[in-house]
């Protein structure tokens, strides 16, 4: 018991169980209904940041192309299920693997092309999808955009709002646990030696090409699955989400929360996503201002925590240690 | 032929703008060290000043666009005062999203002065045409060019053969050296912060006239801008100029003679198969790395 209580995949499903909670609590009227839209908003962001700190974090490559990738899966998941007519998951399959497979032709250029020019690269490598997003009529439907329903499972389960939130929570569950287990497992520990030095870990062993593709592999995978989750939560989606804006969102996410860190990602999501509908609207004379406040406490927090916000919690720690021992 | 030169013209006027704004960005980049992605929303907000001090103040065009000079100087000294001298021990990937922090400040501010309502600039010089082989061009296109080209040599100029220049340069290679010259870095930082706010400035009043005045009139400058500063590298300052002029004609020669849905995208295509040969771009050096 005592074994399972220290286990950390065993708090991401408690988290995960947790976050089921919201839900319930919203229809018995504690939280706003519009809370779960947010939130599940909050978590669909995180999975897609995971991926980007998959690659930033881990492997040190630094990408601005997550929203376009983001917004391919989720018109070619509109499009499959509703223009096509196929299963939801068979179009879930389908809508990860397309994008996955272009973001491993980028981990190529990767191979040649670095730093800033690569974040500048990727930044075009959007841009082509954005625009394409807006001219290619048939597909996207243009300006006007795209809508689509809530996932139906299986063919038979046709969720509502709570049940596609539901989805999005197990999903948020299953891509935490496979990024611990990875990037605590070989594959992490490759991935770091490639951060630390490229030289060093070619000597190592580690093979430069396979690991880049790899990161960039999973970091679209990511993005995918996140655009999927988008387009079948939120119903609906236009060209002009998937701009340089978004794909800086999931970057300020990940510094703010704290680069490697699974918890880190979920709560810079929080921060930039869900704080400025939750709280700062709240706050009367300053609903107006929320965009404004988030910027302010973006730049507080980096200025002051240039770590991440995830250490914050181990400072308390500390600075209560401190506090215990002088008792003593 | 006519056609071509009227594309080629108009080419030069989208190339001097996208040139001011990459200019713009990688003059911060090498003294700050940082990629400047609020470029294009400071340079809206202060094409926003100028709209202002026209429509509302009814204020002659010349006298509004030298306000929102000033005030671009004003907003430029600011951001480095408050914000970017409190940096230095930030990460690097750290310090743009400073700069994320910065464009949200300032789109969530714009409204509150301005109102949402698109609003509309005329053009600096309002009628006239001139013609070239037949080709056309207005009188304010021609001074859009003639004055990107001026400031740019102006700047240039300075940058190359004045001791404010050299300044700048040995900032730019490397800030500790130069300070331990006896250069002002802070200084030199600071002066770059208001110049970078004062080119986005005029690349705005000469985008407003070819569209209207609204939050996400920069964007697209800024974008291109950022693709011209590494298609023209990172290590140079004229690099950046020249990758806007060639984005600015191919883009519209593509759009013209190629495709003008799918244009802007080939575009993009090429530059990224460029990248992949020239990875430091045009004019920039491979830097060789010590194991």
């Amino acid at each position: 018991m005592k074994k399972l209580i220290k286990n950390p995949q065993f708090h991401f499903i408690l988290l995960g169980l947790l976050l089921c909670v919201v839900p319930q609590l919203a229809e018995m009227g504690i939280f706003k209904i519009s809370y779960v839209t947010i939130l599940g908003g909050t978590f669909i962001f995180a999975i897609a940041a995971l991926g980007l700190n998959i690659l930033l974090g881990y492997s040190g490559l630094i990408s601005l192309g997550t929203a376009g990738f983001m917004g391919f899966a989720a018109y070619l998941s509109a499009y499959f299920t509703m223009d096509m007519n196929l299963p939801f998951e068979v179009s879930f399959i389908l809508a990860v693997l397309i994008p996955t497979l272009i973001g491993i032709l980028v981990g190529l250029v990767s191979l040649k092309i670095e730093g800033i020019y690569l974040a500048i690269a990727t930044l075009a490598v959007s841009e082509i999808f954005r625009k394409t997003f807006g001219e290619f009529d048939f597909f996207t439907n243009g300006f006007s955009g795209k809508s689509a329903t809530y996932p139906t499972l299986l063919g038979i389960f046709e969720l509502d709002r709570a049940g596609a939130y539901y989805f999005v929570v197990v999903v948020l569950v299953i891509v935490m646990l496979l990024t611990y287990n990875m990037m605590n497992g070989r594959l992490g520990r490759a991935l770091n030696a490639m951060r630390g030095s490229e030289a060093a870990s070619q000597a190592m062993g580690v093979n430069l090409l396979n690991h880049r593709l790899i990161a960039f592999a999973l970091a679209t995978m990511y993005a995918s699955i996140a655009g999927v989750l988008y387009i079948h939560f939120s119903k609906y989606t236009y060209p002009d989400t998937w701009t340089l804006k978004l794909s800086l969102d999931f970057l300020a996410m990940i510094v703010i929360g704290g680069l490697r860190s699974i918890y880190g990602t979920l709560l810079g999501a929080f921060i930039v996503y869900a704080v400025p509908d939750l709280f700062l609207k709240e706050i009367p004379y300053f609903s107006d201002l929320s965009y404004i406040l988030n910027g302010v406490l973006i730049i507080l927090v980096i200025i002051f925590y240039p770590n991440g916000l995830i250490n914050m919690f181990n400072d308390v720690k500390r600075l209560f240690g401190k506090l215990k021992k002088g008792e003593k | 032929m006519s056609t071509f030169i009227q594309v080629i013209l108009r080419s030069l006027e989208t190339g001097s703008i996208y040139a001011l704004a990459a200019l713009s960005i990688i003059i911060i980049f090498r003294t700050s060290n940082i990629v400047n992605f609020s470029q294009g929303s400071v340079a809206m907000f202060n094409t926003f000043v100028v709209t202002y001090l026209f429509n509302t103040l009814g204020i002659n065009i010349w006298l509004a666009a030298a306000g929102g000079i000033v005030s671009a100087i004003l907003i430029g000294l600011l951001i480095d005062f408050v914000i970017i001298r409190h940096t230095k021990k930030v990460h690097p990937e750290a310090k743009q999203i400073i700069t994320l922090g910065m464009m949200m400040i300032v789109l969530g501010i714009t409204p509150m002065f301005f109102g949402v309502d698109p609003l509309r600039l005329p053009k600096m010089i309002e009628t006239g045409n001139l013609s070239i082989f037949g080709a056309d061009i207005s009188y304010n296109g021609v001074f859009n060019i003639l004055f990107g080209l001026a400031v740019m040599g102006a700047l240039f100029f300075i940058l190359q053969k004045t001791k404010v220049g050299l300044a700048i340069r040995s900032t730019a290679s490397n800030e500790y050296t130069a300070k331990l010259m006896g250069v002002p870095t802070k200084t030199v930082t600071l002066a770059a912060w208001a110049l970078a706010g004062v080119l986005g400035v005029i690349s705005g009043v000469m985008t407003a006239p070819m569209t209207s005045v609204t939050l996400h009139i920069m964007d697209d400058v800024q974008l291109n801008a950022l693709i011209a500063v590494v298609l023209g590298g990172f290590q140079t300052f004229y690099g950046p100029v020249v990758g806007a002029y060639i984005i600015g004609i191919s883009r519209n020669l593509l759009l013209y003679y190629g495709s003008s849905v799918w244009g802007g995208q080939i575009l993009y295509v090429l530059i990224l198969v460029f990248l992949v040969f020239r990875p430091h771009g045009l004019f920039g050096k491979k830097i060789i790395k010590k194991v």
